[in-house]
């Protein structure tokens, strides 16, 4: 029996261990996330219109809406124009900056140096190199004989252009973290790989590239998220539009909770938010993960 | 001695209770959130004017809280509310009227005035600033920091195109007209636009204000319907659409809110439509000589007003509500009205501080400063519905989708209207 | 035939001097052992006939052509790494095969020599792991094979066998060298570990700050150490190297009366004496206290207290004296090495004296 209490204790002990993290948890991520799906059945109350349990009205109305489906859409693209250019980008400048350059630093902090920027900070910099006629782009464009063009007036340009700025943020992020697995590399592999006769290339492909994998799945899931997650630069550029075409869906959910005051709508987007990141996040780890070399 | 004691100790004791009770020298404190939306120390001159009221008021004591731009005010004074602490009052978008009534988080001030004097105060204000604060047959919101849209325009351009400096556009076809004089190319390539009206940020407000030219309201008075696809409006909306598509007088796809202003200081427009907020920074460093004028008209003038009203919130003892309705009332005195004008470019919000001797002057050595009230005659509510959010986003859409030739004029208006109709049935 | 040919070779980063001028041939097919303490510019030479250091000055021939600042794929080397290099993601077959796909050989050739050096490095079953899953030796054995199976004339090694255990660094000593001769391969190996240098070489470049300090065959610097750091380097326990001092005509061991040792007029001089040529013999001899015995087995090693020195004799078989008890040690003439106290340099002129009573 004093063994069996002893037990007892012990397990007490331990689950008062895990307790202020477990309740910070709870309270933090859980709890929310429950409620948001909660608040996703019923309807936004007013004070004179209180919320009733509607079901799925909510996903029902979400299914019909146009903007929805559209800001959908721009945020596929926008994942597909933001992170493939932007991991590829960032293993190439690190892979350029690891080597012996003059003013390594001051190159490799040039790079960085958009990431510390704050994104709202970055937004109104890209706003006047792409606003016509005054802009930086247009001025050079200018220079060449090249009219002006409207890049943020243009639901045909607005989304690449908010691609491109968001690459330019965040490919010296993503760099850094390439150059911390490059440096962690042993130099011998590129001296034996030389000494085999192999060219940068062929080392690049078959040694550093499947070598920086569980970087690349890291900055991935980073980069994916980030693409749900990066929309600050939306409310200085075009707040969405022009007629929604540059709306990615964390912006539209903020658009629905904070000038539409729809909290119960807002909430079914959000849960929609969550599905695709959980699923995307669970594919990534579950097939990648097999083909990946963890040293 | 004994006595001596006691009376020392009497001496303590009130000395304690003098200090626990020393808060109390207030009878009423306020809280006031207040948002900025243009540039300069706005906040200095807000708390300058609450401490004079103090001054005046020792009972009373204001604190009064800047609360970011006016969707920041809105979101805090909804967390406010619903965390049962609410302000007492708040400064607040013109538009919020619909939204704070259904959250019923507002009293109108027709509950609250007891005197034929203060029945008299709220008439005093100009009609047309009164209309975003007036529904139901009540008065919801007192105008303080109020805006509208007026031309500016490049006189050295107009010099230059042979057009009359003083004599800006009366009229849409007058603009038109000017607006192809004024373009000025360098081979293909436009080195100069005619006109430039902002289509980000705010394009129902622009929106507004050419529909009101060609007589048509966007919103009925109960913000409960909208007239979208009513024949004006879509008149206007193709108006918008051929200044740059067929007229080639400004550049077509959606233009800039934010950097319109630069545009024009830089002269790559001749005339731009702006909020009066851009006053200050227009006078400060424009290089050339420039005007300001009322905005065309089509069939009549017409600009929607803009800006902030005083709520007072539900949530009050009706002390609090006398207290908030003193300070209300000593900020839209004409004298403060105009003082506030003049240092923030704002309109004066009634006739008589015009009739001040300072605001007087200052008309007289910057004529500017009187064409948004010369035009507030003219002037209608902002589109302002329940749900407006929503609404509002409906008509920014289908602007955007008709300005960069997304959607026809007819497609675009007709499905607003329809999904506006959709929002607001059961307000109705 | 020379295979590698190094003419005054320096070597220098910023001020500081790795290599000074260093000069040395490596003849095919020989085994040639870069032997010398950590820091003294070994690795740095062999770096520099690899080609993954430029030399500073100075010129590098490889099978008789000039290839000073040739790229490394050109030389036609191969290198096992001390930490072998191996390609952490890739398994054994991927790692030996890398350099014949990077050169695009043809697949059945790959095919055929991965069959052959598999079965020579004894690795035929464990192709399929990946460096993690082998151990130590398995792994030296992946470098082995990489390098081998480029079929290139030579081989350069450094420090292959220092992350092993002593056992096993035996085998493979054993291992390699019989490879070596096998396949012909010249071979130039680094190591600090003199042993490995005596059993492997056939010649042995022995280096110190940079600069060589001898050169030749094993037994060339075991019998004839140039300097005096060439004696103390080499052998187990190394050569002991005494003071001594002059008495009258002669010189003593510093801190005994007699008997003489050599001749004095030379200057200052340090003596030599290898701990497996002296004897312990009743006398006559030079008289000394036991301080300590370490039997190893097939001998012992017993420390002689004499005047102020110690004096370390290699005894055949177990002997186990008391510490304290008097003894007499004995030599021949031949046996003894005298060196310049000042350069270190051998005394060729200096004469040692046959040890009286």
């Amino acid at each position: 029996m004093p063994d069996r209490t002893r037990l007892v204790g012990n397990a007490a002990y331990g689950w008062l261990l895990l307790l202020p993290a477990a309740v910070l948890l709870a309270a933090f991520t859980h709890y929310p996330a429950v409620a948001t799906l909660a608040q996703s059945l019923f309807t936004s109350g007013t004070a004179l219109r209180p919320a009733e349990f509607t079901g799925l009205d909510n996903y029902r109305f979400m299914l019909e809406d146009e903007v929805f489906w559209r800001v959908l859409e721009n945020n596929a693209w926008y994942a597909i124009g933001t992170i493939p250019i932007s991991i590829a980008l960032a293993m190439l400048m690190a892979v350029w900056v690891n080597r012996r350059l003059p003013l390594r630093a001051f190159v490799r902090m040039s790079y960085f140096t958009p990431t510390v920027l704050p994104m709202i900070a970055v937004a109104n910099i890209w706003l006047f190199f792409y606003t016509p006629e005054i802009g930086l782009i247009d001025q050079i464009a200018a220079g060449f004989g090249i009219g002006s063009h409207n890049w943020l007036g243009n639901p045909d340009t607005v989304l690449g252009c908010i691609i491109v700025l968001t690459i330019w943020k965040e490919a010296g992020f993503f760099m850094i973290f390439y150059l911390a697995a490059l440096q962690s590399l042993p130099p011998e592999l590129e001296e034996a790989a030389r000494l085999e006769g192999a060219g940068h290339w062929h080392f690049f492909r078959r040694v550093t590239f499947p070598l920086l994998m569980p970087t690349t799945l890291f900055v991935l899931i980073n980069a994916v998220i980030n693409s749900f997650k990066l929309v600050d630069q939306l409310f200085i550029l075009t707040k969405g539009g022009p007629d929604n075409a540059s709306a990615l869906l964390l912006y539209y959910i903020y658009e629905v909770a904070f000038s539409f005051f729809d909290q119960a709508y807002a909430s079914t987007l959000t849960v929609v938010l969550l599905a695709v990141l959980a699923i995307i996040a669970i594919g990534q780890f579950v097939i990648l993960d097999k083909r990946i070399h963890y040293r | 001695m004994p006595g001596k004691l006691k009376s020392a100790r009497t001496a303590v004791l009130a000395l304690i209770a003098g200090l626990l009770l020393a808060p109390a020298a207030w009878a009423v404190e306020l809280t006031m959130y207040y948002p900025v939306a243009v540039g300069g120390p706005l906040t200095k001159v807000v708390d300058g004017l609450v401490a004079d009221f103090m001054k005046e008021n020792p009972d009373i004591e204001v604190k009064a809280i800047y609360a970011g731009n006016y969707n920041d005010a809105r979101i805090k004074a909804f967390a406010a509310l619903k965390s049962g602490k609410p302000a007492q009052l708040s400064v607040m978008f013109s538009i919020d009227i619909y939204e704070l009534i259904e959250q019923d988080a507002i009293v109108a001030f027709d509950d609250i005035v007891e005197t034929d004097e203060e029945r008299a105060w709220l008439e005093s204000f100009y009609p047309s600033l009164m209309e975003n604060g007036i529904t139901q047959g009540k008065t919801w919101g007192i105008p303080f920091q109020r805006s509208t849209i007026v031309m500016y325009y490049n006189k050295d351009a107009f010099r230059e195109a042979g057009l009359d400096p003083d004599n800006p556009p009366a009229t849409w076809e007058e603009l038109v007209a000017a607006g192809r004089k004024l373009v000025s190319k360098s081979g293909d390539q436009v080195e100069r636009w005619g006109v430039m009206i902002p289509s980000t940020g705010y394009p129902y407000w622009m929106f507004g204000a050419l529909t009101m030219q060609n007589d048509q309201v966007l919103m009925n008075g109960d913000g409960n319907e909208t007239y979208f696809d009513a024949p004006a409006t879509r008149e206007a909306l193709q108006f918008w659409r051929d200044l740059g598509a067929v007229h080639g007088v400004m550049p077509s796809g959606t233009i800039e809110w934010g950097t319109l202003r630069k545009n024009f200081l830089e002269a790559r427009t001749a005339i731009m439509w702006h909020s009066t907020g851009n006053l200050t920074a227009v006078k400060k460093n424009a290089q050339f000589d420039f005007g300001v004028a009322m905005l065309p008209a089509k069939k009549r003038r017409g600009t929607p007003t803009g800006g902030g009203n005083f709520y007072i919130f539900k949530q009050t003892t009706p002390e609090e509500r006398k207290a908030a309705m003193k300070l209300i009332r000593f900020l839209t005195q004409p004298e403060r009205t105009a003082e506030w004008s003049i240092e923030t470019g704002y309109i004066g919000t009634r006739p008589d501080a015009y009739e001040t001797p300072a605001l007087k002057q200052y008309v007289v050595d910057f004529p500017p400063a009187a064409v948004a009230r010369d035009q507030l005659e003219f002037a209608t509510a902002e589109l302002s519905t329940y749900q407006t959010g929503r609404v509002r986003k409906l008509l920014d859409d289908s602007i955007q989708a008709v300005l960069t030739d997304q959607k026809s004029v007819e497609d675009a208006l007709g499905s607003a209207q329809e999904q506006a109709d959709r929002l607001l049935k059961r307000y109705r | 035939m020379v295979a590698i040919e190094l003419i005054r070779v320096t070597k220098t980063w910023g001020s500081t001097v790795a290599v000074r001028d260093i000069s040395f041939e490596a003849d095919e097919g020989s085994f040639v052992v870069l032997l010398g303490p950590s820091g003294c510019g070994k690795s740095t030479t062999l770096r520099m006939i690899a080609g993954l250091d430029d030399v500073t000055s100075g010129r590098v021939l490889i099978g008789g052509k000039e290839m000073t600042g040739a790229p490394s794929a050109e030389r036609r080397v191969s290198m096992v790494f001390q930490s072998y290099a191996l390609f952490p993601h890739l398994n054994a077959r991927e790692n030996i095969l890398f350099g014949l796909k990077a050169r695009k050989v043809a697949k059945a050739e790959q095919r055929d020599r991965l069959v052959r050096v598999a079965e020579m490095v004894g690795l035929a079953d464990l192709l399929d792991r990946k460096p993690a899953q082998l151990s130590g030796g398995q792994r030296q054995r992946v470098a082995l094979a990489r390098a081998i199976i480029a079929e290139n004339p030579i081989c350069l090694m450094d420090e292959p066998l220092s992350n092993l255990d002593a056992k096993l660094r035996h085998e493979m000593r054993v291992e390699i060298r019989a490879l070596q001769q096998r396949l012909g391969m010249t071979t130039v190996y680094v190591t600090h570990d003199q042993t490995e240098a005596m059993s492997m070489a056939d010649q042995v470049v022995l280096m110190r700050d940079g600069a060589i300090e001898q050169q030749g065959p094993p037994a060339a610097l075991y019998d004839f150490p140039e300097t005096v750091f060439a004696a103390g380097f080499i052998g187990t326990p190394p050569m002991n190297l005494l003071k001594v001092e002059e008495v009258g005509s002669a010189l003593v061991i510093a801190g005994t009366d007699g008997p003489a040792v050599a001749e004095a007029g030379y200057g200052n001089l340090v003596m030599g004496i290898r701990p497996e040529k002296i004897a312990i013999a009743d006398g006559p001899g030079i008289g000394g206290r036991i301080e300590s015995c370490d039997y190893l087995g097939a001998d012992t090693i017993v420390g002689v207290r004499v005047g102020s020195q110690s004096i370390l004799v290699r005894a055949h078989g177990r002997h186990l004296l008391p510490a304290g008890s008097y003894v007499h040690l004995h030599w021949q003439t031949y046996e003894v090495h005298l060196f310049d106290d000042e350069t270190g340099a051998r005394m060729t002129g200096a004469r040692s004296l046959p040890i009286a009573a």
